[in-house]
């Protein structure tokens, strides 16, 4: 008996060495492969503020990004061990003091806000080069900032639309043809549309849309939907058909059964296929280069290649801040939608 | 309110038939329950009815007039599905009010109706919640409130106590069949549960595949089936049915045979009786017995005999036979039914002697 029991004893605490060696060998693993996928943010960050024209401290670099990164690793180790929400705010606001603090004793007198001038200085170009340069073409920011939320948001609310009606109604009605065009849907994800690139840019000059945001607009709207179509049927898939029968026998006509009862339900899809939208459509820059044959329009991935490249020669400091401006606009979406996001795979996989 | 008229209904996909030619009637308030195994188009009946689906052939009229054409919304029917179908994004409220939205009702009258309604159905103090925080019997009150507000010609049950546990369905029966008494709407109760059916309508309509077995009230289909099938499938315990075929004015089955009268020669008959008919008595025939099911106040025993297998009753608490006792059984033959075995349908004005 006793025997027995001292061998249940050692086996449970076995066991719970093992979890607790794998679950560490797994965290430690993680840590490990994430510090090159965040260092570099910080790193662009760090040299937005920090460097001077031409060139890069990378002593302050260093000293800076060890900071935040660590910064960030004891906030991860925090929010494991914590579960109520207060105090892992709490435990963030101190971080964030500690490392403000860090940074402003280490570092703090490389910091300056000179490479974001770009924001406030409508002729940069022209203060740089003088107003004799080829660059006169170029831009203020803001205008391929608006340009760039233009394509984004237009493409997407064609995007959602299309994808939003077509993905209902592939869900709720039988036609002739359905199953091929699903399977059709499919085929079209196989190719890259880089291949297209050429065919795409016949098309647009045929019908006239060369060198106008329309062209990259539609093109990105039909690049996206079939896939957004897929998940959008996914999502109309989960939502019982009774509801819909109910909502029609008590009056409702079909399309009002549609917006009160059935497209509450698949709001999580709408939005999570809109910021997917609305940040391919940010982030554009192939179909916006090839879609234009000289300068005619400028958003923001063409305005940040001509900082890294052509026109300025190479300042590391305005580049990384020019990054730092254009990356902000998809990672805040991304931060306060990020909830809806995880909920794709769900509805997704049901189609 | 109103008087629901079938007639040659109809309902065709493809080569499927789902409902077959039927006809019926149901009075103003009435309360009728299709009866029928899954997938003998009660449920497709009663989408018809709902104009969720339009019949392929044949004519539904409300009061006297065609309705086949009539949009759902038009209709003025209330459903409570089986799943129930509350609208999870609305409170159990605007549940209520949903079906309101849509006629020209104003604010107030709209929501002392809902409040009524709810009394009715004893949610009052559960408007303000959402379906999700509701159980499954508060669930399908709500619905039921749902479908009654619009005062509805035609209230329509799918299978409504399919999911709620053994105990509130036998409350939520009694509850429902004291609503539709006391609003006098005509109701359809779609269920495979005869209990189901036969406690709570006025009459029973019994479908199997697709076409309309017998109408009649729930006493009339236990003791006079109009077919082998409402006797096989109405009655629980199942009825025994044995199989044989008349010989010399004899119905013959395995080495029994019974003299009787009105049968014709050579036919293939079945014989149905109750298992309360079958009584173990020492003058009886040999058996033995294969299966023992206790059903609480009774025993339900199956015994192979001469005639085949049959099943009999005995009251419970003790068994009194045990698995493979050799038991003589006699039969109670004066109620016994006979069916053709070609159409299935009952022959009447049978009389008969006893076994030799």
């Amino acid at each position: 008996m006793t025997a027995a029991s001292r061998d249940w004893e050692s086996l449970a605490r076995r066991s719970t060495r093992m979890r607790r060696i794998n679950a560490g060998l797994l965290v430690g693993f993680l840590v490990i492969v994430s510090i090159p996928v965040l260092l570099p943010f910080f790193w662009v960050v760090v040299i937005s503020f920090s460097a001077r024209t031409g060139g890069v401290e990378s002593l302050v670099l260093w000293k800076a990004c060890s900071i935040l990164v660590s910064a960030v690793f004891i906030y991860g180790a925090v929010h494991l061990a914590e579960k109520s929400v207060r105090r892992r705010l709490i435990a963030a606001g101190i971080l964030i003091a500690l490392s403000a603090l860090g940074l402003f004793l280490t570092v703090g007198g490389d910091l300056h806000l000179q490479n974001y001038r770009f924001l406030v200085n409508p002729n940069l170009v022209e203060e740089l080069r003088g107003a004799a340069t080829a660059g006169g073409q170029f831009p203020w920011v803001w205008i391929a900032f608006i340009n760039s939320l233009f394509v984004a948001a237009t493409s997407t609310l064609f995007k959602v639309t299309v994808a939003t009606l077509s993905g209902y109604y592939l869900s709720r009605f039988a036609f002739r043809g359905r199953s091929s065009f699903l399977q059709g849907l499919l085929i079209l994800e196989v190719f890259h549309p880089w291949m297209l690139t050429i065919p795409i840019f016949l098309v647009i000059f045929w019908i006239g849309l060369l060198n106008n945001l329309a062209g990259p607009i539609l093109v990105l709207t039909v690049l996206d939907l079939p896939f957004f179509i897929f998940i959008m049927k996914g999502f109309f898939d989960a939502v019982p058909w009774d509801m819909e029968m109910s909502a029609m026998t008590d009056g409702a006509t079909r399309r009002q059964a549609f917006r009160l009862v059935v497209l509450p339900h698949v709001w999580a899809g709408i939005i999570a296929i809109s910021v997917l939208g609305f940040i391919k459509g940010w982030e554009e820059y192939v179909f916006v280069t090839a879609l234009r044959t000289g300068n005619s329009y400028w958003v923001m991935s063409t305005y940040l290649y001509y900082v890294a490249d052509d026109v300025m020669g190479v300042d590391y400091g305005m580049v990384a801040a020019v990054s730092v401006f254009y990356m902000a606009p998809s990672l805040i979406l991304y931060l306060f939608l990020q909830r809806h996001l995880t909920q794709l795979t769900f509805g997704g996989i049901k189609g | 309110m109103a008087r629901i008229e079938l007639d040659g209904v109809t309902k065709r996909w493809g080569e499927t038939v789902a409902v077959d030619d039927v006809t019926t009637q149901l009075e103003n308030g009435e309360f009728v329950a299709i009866l029928g195994p899954s997938g003998c188009g009660k449920s497709t009946t009663l989408f018809l009815l709902a104009g969720i689906y339009a019949p392929t052939a044949g004519t539904i009229r409300f009061d006297g007039m065609r309705i086949n054409e009539v949009e759902p919304k038009d209709r003025n029917v209330g459903i409570v599905f089986q799943s129930y179908a509350l609208y999870p994004n609305m409170t159990v409220m605007q549940n209520i009010l949903f079906p309101l939205r849509f006629k020209s009702v104003e604010r107030d009258d709209a929501h002392r109706q809902a409040q009524e309604i709810a009394a009715l159905v004893q949610i009052e103090s559960l408007l303000e919640r959402r379906p999700g925080q509701l159980s499954g019997g508060q669930q399908q009150r709500v619905a039921l409130a749902r479908a009654l507000i619009k005062r509805p010609n035609l209230l329509l049950l799918d299978e409504p106590l399919s999911n709620l546990d053994a105990i509130l369905r036998l409350s939520m029966r009694t509850e429902i069949r004291r609503i539709q008494r006391e609003l006098g709407v005509t109701t359809i109760l779609v269920t495979h549960d005869q209990v189901e059916a036969t406690t709570m309508a006025d009459r029973i309509i019994c479908m199997n595949g697709g076409r309309i077995e017998q109408i009649d009230t729930a006493e009339n289909l236990y003791r006079k089936p109009n077919t082998t099938f409402v006797a096989s499938f109405v009655g629980s315990p199942p009825i025994n049915l044995i199989h044989g075929s008349v010989k010399d004015s004899r119905f013959v089955a395995g080495d029994r045979r019974l003299l009787l009268t009105g049968l014709s020669e050579a036919a293939h008959v079945s014989m149905g009786f109750r298992p309360e008919r079958v009584i173990a008595a020492e003058d009886g025939m040999p058996a033995k017995i294969t299966t023992i099911e206790p059903m609480g106040r009774e025993i339900l025993y199956g015994a192979e005999s001469p005639l085949g297998f049959l099943r009999f009753l005995e009251a419970a608490p003790m068994p009194r036979f045990s698995l493979g006792e050799e038991v003589r059984l006699r039969t109670e033959l004066e109620d016994a039914l006979f069916f053709d075995q070609g159409n299935g349908k009952r022959i009447d004005n049978v009389s008969l002697n006893e076994f030799s």
